[in-house]
């Protein structure tokens, strides 16, 4: 077959993703799982365990790079490399984010009564893992699917602001120190797993444009 | 846009039908904004019993670079030669459908065929220089033409044109971009220079009877990258001035220097004809994506 080399290249690509994510996916559960149970030594594993997800990430980049220098991919095969490259960059930061919420789980647990982190933090997870599922095939529905979700992702997230924002002025007692600091922690904490929720949808739109030539949820 | 096929392989949902509706109705605007400088309706061309061309119907803007490309046998080379008749050489060929520059028919019998073939001039796969020197080369055309006069019967007349065809010979080597290379050998035999050089050298020569379209034939196909990289810059900068059609099988070399790309198919079919970034990144027909992307052909 004339392109059997491009579809190896290809597919060897697809899997050096699959492997990105499975890594930026155990990244951002355990850091959820060392959030919720105050466990430092998982979140240490998960601040020490980044390096293995960038040396991943690059892995990908230089498969694209090779493929674009090798193979000049045109049509469905250059939307596949593109976004490849892209869902790359999104899995480094979602596990970077990871990292932030480990990081904060170091810090020590600082639970608001009104902010369920975990509920929130599975669902970006649940997102992510969905939008992850349809690559590299894009399936439209379930691409527009993920889109929709987040929508309600940012609402609860914002509306989780809004409640340490409220907790902050009605609790007025207290060491303010600690307590403007343990509600910067947790406002930061909900800004990165909305921030998840984005880099799903992204995931997601490109895994469709790639796979349908469809930009609508890119732009 | 020409279409001349329904064929509709992909399904898209609504809000991805009014994402494609934005993108095309941008393309249009693009297009609309480039006039039209050939407009070709139903060609169909019979080889015989061979039906090279099928009703096949698009508008190329001036001012533009148009790639054609497709399979060997698909009729890209024969469209090409319907663009100035050249396909009128060979007994066989039948010709139905129109072909208007600006507008006038070409396929009018009473067209001037010398005049048709002034404005639009053609570069072929192989360079073909005349066994003359680089600068006959150049003034050969508009001498035949009778736009420049020189020697001894010219003084006798009271018109020595040997200045004007100086200037010529440099401005149409310096658009070709081969003055710097040939300025100090202009009496050379010109089977002296490079492929690359010969292969510019008969851009020179179409340029110098004043052309408003070129037609090229796959102009790089047998030169070397660097003479490649040097014909496709000159092409990009002739695009300023000129309406240019380009056959080529290398669909990179259609990709990096054309505005818009027609993709013939086998039959002499044109399947799509769309701006070159819509084509090569995201093009309509499943038959064109398995084409570009090596899956048949």
């Amino acid at each position: 077959m004339a392109r059997a080399r491009l579809d190896r290249r290809l597919e060897e690509l697809h899997d050096a993703v699959r492997e990105l994510a499975t890594l930026a996916l155990d990244q951002l559960r355990d850091a959820l799982s060392a959030l919720a149970d105050c466990d430092p030594a998982l979140a240490r594993e998960v601040v020490d365990g980044d390096d293995r997800v960038n040396d991943q990430y690059l892995a990908v980049e230089r498969l694209c790079i090779d493929v674009f220098a090798l193979e000049q991919p045109v049509a469905g095969d250059l939307r596949t490399v593109a976004a490849a490259f892209k869902i790359s960059t999104d899995l480094e930061r979602v596990a970077d984010l990871a990292g932030n919420l480990a990081e904060r789980a170091l810090d020590g647990c600082t639970p608001f009564a009104e902010v369920d982190l975990a509920s929130l933090g599975a669902r970006a997870l649940a997102m992510l893992e969905d939008a992850l599922d349809t690559y590299p095939e894009g399936e439209a529905w379930a691409c527009h699917e993920i889109a929709d979700r987040d929508t309600e992702l940012d609402a609860m997230c914002a509306h989780a602001g809004d409640s340490v924002v409220r907790e902050l002025i009605t609790t007025g007692d207290g060491d303010t120190e600690t307590l403007v600091a343990d509600a910067s922690a947790v406002l930061l904490a909900v800004r990165d797993v909305e921030r998840v929720g984005d880099h799903a949808v992204n995931v997601a739109a490109r895994t469709l444009y790639a796979a349908e030539g469809d930009p609508e949820l890119i732009y | 846009m020409s279409e001349t096929t329904s064929e509709t392989d992909r399904t898209a949902t609504t809000t991805a039908g009014e994402s494609e509706e934005r993108i095309r109705s941008e393309w249009t605007e693009y297009r609309t904004d480039k006039r039209t400088k050939i407009a070709v309706e139903n060609l169909d061309v019979w080889y015989g019993d061979d039906h090279a061309i099928k009703d096949v119907s698009m508008d190329i803007p001036e001012n533009s670079v148009t790639a054609l490309i497709g399979p060997s046998g698909c009729g890209k080379s024969t469209f090409l030669r319907c663009l100035n008749r050249m396909n009128d050489r060979i007994k066989a060929a039948r010709i139905e459908g129109s072909v208007e520059l600006d507008g006038t028919e070409i396929y009018d019998p009473n067209a001037n065929l010398v005049e048709l073939r002034k404005r639009i001039g053609m570069v072929f796969q192989s360079p073909n220089p005349f066994p003359k020197s680089i600068r006959e080369n150049i003034s050969y055309g508009p001498r035949k033409h009778g736009d420049i006069e020189k020697g001894l019967l010219a003084r006798l007349f009271g018109r020595d044109d040997t200045e004007e065809e100086a200037e010529l010979v440099e401005r149409s080597l310096r658009q070709a971009a081969l003055w710097e290379e040939v300025n100090d050998r202009l009496d050379d035999n010109a089977l002296g220079l490079s492929g690359g050089q010969q292969q510019r050298l008969c851009i020179a020569r179409c340029l110098a009877v004043d052309p408003e379209v070129i037609l090229m034939d796959e102009p790089a196909s047998a030169l070397d990258p660097i003479a490649t990289a040097k014909i496709e810059d000159l092409v990009e900068e002739l695009a300023e001035e000129y309406t240019v059609v380009i056959v080529t099988h290398n669909m990179q070399q259609a990709a990096r220097i054309s505005d818009q790309t027609a993709v013939f198919l086998t039959g002499g079919e044109l399947v799509e004809y769309d701006d070159t970034d819509k084509i090569f990144e995201n093009p309509e027909s499943q038959r064109v994506e398995d084409y570009i992307t090596g899956k048949f052909g």
